[in-house]
């Protein structure tokens, strides 16, 4: 199929069960898209000051990297995805030594792709390798600072991609929003799928700093949706298909609910790149609780 | 057999030879050939004879052998106070038996004073607080290394570390290139976060030009971001070198004379270059003792001082917080215990402890920060200084090495420890993995980042 969004991919992986879910999709759009696919293992994380020792990430054991270690790992991986890569399509493997967020932007910054995609959580590992040095998980890192949308599959329902039939675009009217909207549009046209514009009221008090009445919230309501019409509604006049909804509640829950109820394949958010207060994390947040919480694949957007 | 393939006398000083060197993973071959490897012990007395000067033959002269200096050394505290592990005996039964032999030692006894001169002596100085007679061990042993260098009995690791700086003038295979792409790949990525902000290369006469570590440019590159936010904020008139940007020297760990006056030089060139003002490097101690206290002779500097007024990174910090160039809003102050490592080679060594214990007061919440005990000029060594860290032949040592640390730290309680040098942030880490007490450490600029007020017309457009 023509389609020149993905032509590239990044595929982040620790080539463990932790990345499976996302390999899979890595490898269906791979065939499916005619992309060619540059697999990406961060192998060790340096230790030993200066030294060229490198706590194993699999292993978690303190090796010593040279060419014979660094060969073994590129055929450990191959071998591990040996029955994905079955010649349908162009695949490239390489390995690094650093911190997994860092070396995946830079990567990122060598081959220029057209997507990152990478894996949810790496459970265990996160906890005894990566994090000895770096706040925040690999996933954060590169969603805020990546250049290209990255592509995230956390959870085992989000694996069994077949291809895009439905999107679902979360918007808080930002600009990066506006930014990620117009991606959606690319690939609702690209593909053909129907676009669910949706966007969420957040109405904790802890946000709201109050109850809202109902009529509050109602009020709101029809504000939001007004918006939306008003700001997207013109250009998804060009899709077959498409919706807008509003709903009120803890908007990552909503999100992940109303993708759930379209039956949405994929959903499209903004992710914050700008520092936000402390106070006001939740935007940012929302991107990173849809993830870990979506039956499909996330990408979030932020250039 | 005189001469080996790995292990020899001929410095490593090609792209080709370092890696070569490199594909003998852990050195396993050169340690095999080091046990081969021949003396040349004319070359070795002569070059005493040229370079120990009066200083250090009066200091192996004058050692009363009074013991003074057992227990400044936490080596000789940490392992179970063995008298071999005393200062005097450990310099007097190798730099004093080889001039007392006149150069004529064999090949076990040189592979004994690499053992000792790496594992038993970090080069912290701080028996040289201790010596009635001001003896220092530490000095002593910095020179032995030059001595072992050159016949070949050097760590594995800090020959290839030397090596680096012959190549690449920095630690690690860094070029030049990768620096400057890589500092303003950062800053291109805080740019949103910092409007403005922007890595200054190459500016002449500015107020301040800055040198950092090649392993912030490998590994973690957000301190060079961290760095330019902050001279940012501050609102400094500052720049880099495309050439001379790296301030540390693993030449000196690995007692390569030559290579440390070849990299200092390249950081040298740059401030004539640029004519700064001032000379600020990151957040490390020996690369401050490397440039800025040794460099000078080195490179036969007669004043003793670099081209430019060189000062420590915790100089510029506490200044710059001192006089209201950055500001820390109280309410984001550290508001649990915690502790600072003071490192040697500015604190005990420059005597920079009031700089340090400055950004304390802005930093921290009155009440929260707990000295180690003992703290500034007569703190312990982190435990893996002077090279310790990175040498793999020596790792056990130096875990056993990290105990002082580890304990220092728990009698604090706190489980943040503040460490504004990389290799002591490196030991802290270590000591983390290996005993698992609890603790998080960091770097200086990261956490003043976190607390900044930002003058409104440095903050992002919403």
């Amino acid at each position: 199929m023509g389609f020149d969004m993905f032509k590239k991919i990044l595929f982040a992986t620790s080539a463990t069960e932790a990345s499976d879910h996302a390999a899979r999709v890595a490898f269906n759009i791979a065939r499916n898209y005619q992309s060619s696919l540059n697999l990406f293992h961060v192998m060790g994380v340096p230790t030993r000051g200066y030294s060229q020792v490198v706590i194993d990430v699999k292993t978690k054991e303190e090796v010593a990297v040279d060419e014979d270690y660094t060969a073994w790992v590129t055929e450990e991986i191959k071998t591990y995805y040996e029955n994905h890569l079955d010649g349908s399509f162009n695949y490239t493997i390489d390995v690094a030594v650093g911190f997994p967020a860092r070396e995946i932007l830079r990567q990122a910054k060598i081959t220029q792709p057209d997507l990152i995609l990478i894996g949810g959580s790496t459970g265990d590992e996160d906890e005894s390798v990566y994090k000895r040095n770096s706040a925040g998980s690999t996933l954060q890192k590169v969603a805020k600072a990546a250049k290209c949308p990255v592509l995230v599959v956390n959870r085992p329902a989000a694996s069994f991609w077949g291809g895009l039939s439905s999107i679902v675009f979360g918007t808080d009217f930002s600009k990066t929003s506006d930014k990620a909207f117009d991606f959606t549009m690319k690939v609702a046209k690209a593909l053909d799928c129907e676009v669910n514009v949706f966007h969420a009221i957040d109405i904790t008090p802890l946000h709201t700093g109050k109850m809202l009445s109902q009529d509050e919230i109602e009020q709101k309501i029809r504000e939001s949706l007004r918006k939306i019409r008003a700001r997207y509604e013109p250009k998804l006049k060009e899709l077959k298909a498409y919706s807008m909804d509003v709903a009120e509640g803890i908007p990552y829950m909503e999100i992940v609910k109303y993708a759930r109820d379209n039956l949405a394949d994929l959903i499209i958010m903004a992710h914050h790149s700008r520092r936000v207060p402390d106070e006001d994390k939740r935007l940012g947040g929302n991107v990173e609780q849809v993830i870990v919480r979506a039956g499909c694949p996330v990408i979030s957007i932020n250039k | 057999m005189p001469e080996g393939k790995f292990c020899n006398k001929t410095p490593v000083d090609t792209a080709e030879g370092i890696n070569e060197l490199l594909s003998d993973t852990s050195g396993n071959t050169y340690y095999k050939e080091m046990k081969e490897l021949d003396i040349d012990s004319d070359l070795l007395w002569k070059t005493i004879q040229n370079t120990c000067k009066s200083r250090m033959r009066t200091w192996l002269e004058i050692c009363a052998h009074c013991g003074m200096c057992a227990d400044s050394c936490f080596l000789y505290e940490v392992n179970g106070r063995d008298p071999k592990q005393v200062p005097a005996y450990k310099i007097q039964s190798t730099l004093g038996e080889i001039i007392k032999r006149k150069g004529k030692v064999d090949n076990k006894f040189m592979r004994h004073a690499m053992e000792v001169a790496w594992s038993q002596c970090t080069c912290c100085n701080r028996c040289g607080m201790y010596c009635p007679h001001g003896i220092d061990t530490g000095i002593m042993f910095g020179y032995l290394r030059g001595l072992l260098y050159q016949q070949g009995f050097v760590p594995w690791e800090l020959k290839v570390g030397a090596g680096m700086h012959r190549v690449y003038r920095a630690q690690m295979d860094v070029t030049d290139e990768d620096f400057v792409d890589t500092f303003e790949w950062m800053v291109e990525e805080y740019e949103d976060d910092y409007p403005g902000l922007t890595v200054p290369v190459d500016k002449e006469d500015a107020d301040i030009m800055y040198t950092v570590n090649a392993r912030e440019v490998k590994h973690y590159p957000e301190d060079l971001a961290e760095a330019a936010i902050l001279f940012h904020m501050a609102g400094e008139n500052w720049t880099v070198p495309s050439k001379g940007w790296e301030e540390t020297s693993l030449a000196m760990f690995a007692g390569d004379w030559a290579a440390c006056k070849m990299q200092v030089e390249s950081v040298y060139e740059a401030m004539e270059r640029l004519r700064p003002k001032r000379m600020i490097g990151t957040e490390c101690g020996h690369a401050h003792r490397a440039t800025v206290i040794e460099g000078p002779y080195w490179a036969g500097r007669k004043n003793g001082q670099p081209p430019s007024e060189s000062i420590h990174y915790v100089e510029w910090l506490a200044e710059a917080l001192n006089t209201g160039k950055l500001k820390i809003d109280p309410s984001k102050r550290i508001k649990e215990p915690v502790t600072l490592q003071d490192s040697c080679n500015y604190i005990r060594n420059q005597g920079l402890k009031k700089a340090t214990r400055d950004i304390m007061k802005h930093i921290v919440e009155p009440g929260y920060f707990i000295e180690m005990s003992p703290n500034k000029e007569h703190n312990y060594c982190c435990g893996g200084g002077g090279g310790f860290n990175g040498i793999g032949v020596f790792r056990k040592q130096r875990n056993i090495a990290l105990i002082k640390k580890r304990d220092q730290i728990l009698e604090t309680g706190a489980k943040l420890v503040l460490a504004p040098c990389h290799n002591c942030w490196d030991a802290i880490r270590d000591l983390e993995e290996e005993y698992e007490i609890g603790i998080r450490w960091s770097f200086l600029k990261p956490i003043v980042i976190k607390m900044l007020v930002i003058p409104e017309h440095l903050k992002p457009e919403e």
